[in-house]
């Protein structure tokens, strides 16, 4: 009942506590403001704007890279929120998974998991539940829309299909020169 | 092609499979006149169906069919569902390997010999020699196509920035590395172009610069007109008559219509967990415990490769995806040399992962997640390493067995895979983690990451060969001890496997197959 309280809390609230945990509360904002995706609007959808604040934190926890912007991980979590309107089983699997997820940071630190500042504090709770059906389709998720999804690609270092541009044969596969 | 031929001609040989094993030996058989069908349970694949995608071409083209894998190794809790990295298609695995095509070493034939008995192992000498098999191994080389070798004269591909890196650490180190000896043409040949490095060996070559049975020897076979490949044919049954000669094989076709194909001979070539799958789910009132399964060893003694991956993580760029996928490879601890602390020998493979795969490998399973991953995968573009390959010693109780109540999507029972390492796996794979850790920090890695084994592209040993029925399946021929006109075709038959890829010397033994069966069939003996 706790949770359903939170969701009833104000949008203000609630963005301002996504925004003061989020590594990156400046890019957060300005995606808000130009109306790209973010947190709110995937949360909107099913969840619930806490599950949704929470879900954000929890995926940049899981993948962290802090100079992401939040909308590529809004990216695999809103098509997850959207399908969630119509699978019900899907809906619960994420509203029992953050429930459960704050009912362990009451437990151990009489926080929600938002409200615990520490990233090795939520990782502590987080590798707790890893085995878990609702982490493991959070992480899983994540996984290819972060890693498997070209437009990052370049960010990472990695050059994706060659074929087409013939290959590398031509285009410095052979180049080094730190050694 | 449109040959056809009758589910009542029993004048024909079935294969059943398509790969390096089945596809070689249908087009072996096919250019010397002995006609075949070749049933394939996956479907055919085009080119154009070819792409540079990890997880695309993962889906389309995998063996995904329901499988167990059991034991304390890591990946049974890893891939419980995953044991092995094959392809399910016109082509089989040649369409996924890499290409890296190396002969055994002359050692390698005769590792009981060699080493006597080692406890808890199974290990045996095979009934075949390096100098018999030296003359296919020259064919092998010449039909698939491998650069740095006398049979093609092709050169090698030229030193890429992956290659470079490790080959410096090497010299650092005083390690032996050279580049790879591939089945990717370097040269356009046999009408194929030359490799354009676009780094995705493994996914199929989009161009087809790399040899796979898809578009050399079964389009080869079937331009003869004596051979018929059924796609999406997945065989269920060898039938036998009362004298125990196997009759043909019951086969689902892709609307699920259960055919019976008449044969002379059948060869089994199905990889190393369908083939002994095929041989049990075979069993009859005459053969209670499965075909050719007299000495209790089909599906026994699987064999993997002992692997592990490494990686390193330097300063600077390395774009180790900008190379073929393994440019090179370090020899030095190849050879068996006991006084390492274990028998038998490895190499370090240099081999590159894409991100996505990196991502999903690096640190697999339900545990592959946090700041640390995530710090390594920021470095992609800074990593270099390999992939270990070793020699695995057989065990009897790494086995394929059928599952006592789970039936797949053919009504077959689903297949349990049980593999874990001897002591002598684990020494061996924890001797190549430091030498490769010493080779890469050599050049300068700040971080060395330490992947454990993956579903395994290489299986072997589950239908071997022996000199003696007692000790195996199959007799230095590939043929069944207890049932003359049934033959194994694939890496199955392996008696040892070797520190080598296992490909090339499926292949030769093909090869030499196919000659033996077409001097059997002459004399009327089989």
């Amino acid at each position: 009942m706790k949770n359903r309280k939170r969701d009833d809390q104000s949008p203000d609230l609630t963005r301002r506590r996504f925004l003061t945990h989020s590594g990156t509360a400046v890019v957060g904002l300005g995606m808000l403001s130009s109306g790209l995706l973010s947190a709110r609007t995937w949360a909107a959808a099913a969840v619930g704007e806490h599950a949704s604040a929470t879900l954000m934190r929890m995926a940049r926890d899981i993948y962290p890279h802090d100079t992401l912007d939040d909308k590529y991980y809004a990216a695999v979590l809103t098509p997850l929120a959207e399908k969630a309107n119509s699978d019900a089983e899907l809906k619960k699997l994420l509203s029992d998974g953050v429930r459960e997820l704050d009912s362990r940071c009451d437990k151990l630190f009489a926080r929600t998991y938002l409200e615990l500042e520490s990233e090795p504090d939520r990782v502590l709770v987080l590798r707790a539940m890893e085995d878990g059906a609702f982490f493991q389709r959070i992480k899983g998720d994540l996984m290819m829309g972060i890693y498997n999804n070209p437009e990052l690609w370049p960010r990472f270092g990695y050059g994706g299909s060659a074929w087409e541009k013939g290959g590398y044969i031509n285009r410095g596969y052979d180049k080094i020169d730190w050694l | 092609m449109t040959t056809k031929f009758d589910l009542n001609d029993d004048s024909l040989v079935v294969i059943v499979g398509s790969g390096a094993g089945g596809g070689t030996l249908a087009n072996e058989l096919a250019q010397k006149g002995i006609k075949s069908v070749v049933l394939e349970a996956g479907k055919r694949f085009k080119m154009e169906d070819i792409e540079n995608d990890e997880w695309k071409m993962f889906g389309k083209i995998s063996w995904l069919d329901k499988r167990y894998v059991e034991g304390p190794a890591r990946l049974a809790k890893d891939f419980p569902n995953l044991p092995a990295w094959i392809v399910k298609g016109v082509g089989g695995a040649t369409m996924h390997w890499a290409g890296v095509a190396m002969r055994f070493q002359e050692h390698e034939f005769r590792m009981r010999s060699e080493n006597g008995v080692i406890p808890g192992a199974n290990v045996l000498d095979w009934p075949v020699t390096l100098k018999e098999l030296e003359p296919y191994y020259y064919k092998a080389e010449q039909k698939m196509g491998v650069c740095g070798t006398e049979a093609t004269g092709m050169p090698f591909h030229g030193q890429s920035s992956h290659y470079k890196v490790v080959a410096e650490g090497a010299r650092r180190i005083g390690a032996k590395c050279e580049q790879a000896t591939l089945a990717i043409n370097t040269e356009v040949r046999d009408g194929r172009p030359s490799c354009q490095v676009n780094g995705f060996c493994m996914q199929g070559c989009r161009i087809g610069a790399k040899w796979s049975t898809m578009y050399t020897e079964i389009p080869k076979a079937e331009a003869t007109g004596n051979v018929e490949v059924r796609p999406q044919s997945m065989a269920l049954r060898i039938e036998h008559d009362k004298n125990g000669k196997v009759t043909g094989v019951l086969y689902a076709d892709k609307d699920g219509n259960h055919l019976f194909q008449k044969a002379r001979l059948v060869a089994v070539a199905a990889n190393s967990i369908e083939s002994p799958r095929l041989l049990l789910n075979s069993a009859s009132s005459m053969f209670p415990d499965g075909l050719a399964n007299g000495s209790g060893q089909v599906g026994q003694n699987y064999m993997t490769h002992t692997t592990a991956g490494v990686y390193g993580e330097f300063e600077k760029p390395v774009h180790m995806y900008k190379s073929t996928v393994v440019p090179g490879i370090v020899h030095e601890w190849k050879d068996n040399d006991p006084s390492r602390g274990h028998y038998a020998g490895y190499e370090l493979e240099i081999l590159h992962l894409g991100l996505p795969f990196m991502s999903a490998f690096l640190n697999p399973g339900r545990s592959g997640w946090g700041r640390e991953l995530a710090d390594s995968l920021e470095n992609y573009d800074k990593m270099a390493g390999f992939w270990v390959c070793g020699e695995d010693m057989p065990v009897e109780s790494n086995n394929i067995t059928l599952h006592p109540t789970e039936k797949d999507q053919y009504g077959l029972p689903v297949p349990v895979v049980y593999k874990t390492d001897h002591i002598n796996d684990t020494r061996m794979r924890n001797h190549a983690y430091d030498k490769a850790t010493e080779l890469l920090e050599a050049v300068g890695a700040r971080k060395v990451n330490y992947l454990p084994p993956y579903p395994a592209s290489h299986n072997m040993g589950t239908n071997r060969m022996s000199a003696h029925a007692r000790d195996g399946v199959v007799n230095k021929w590939g043929q069944s001890h207890e049932i003359k006109n049934l033959f194994v075709s694939d890496g199955s038959q392996f008696t040892t496997s070797g520190t080598e890829n296992p490909t090339l010397t499926i292949v030769a033994l093909a090869i030499r197959q196919a000659d033996y069966i077409a001097d059997q069939m002459k004399r009327n003996a089989i």
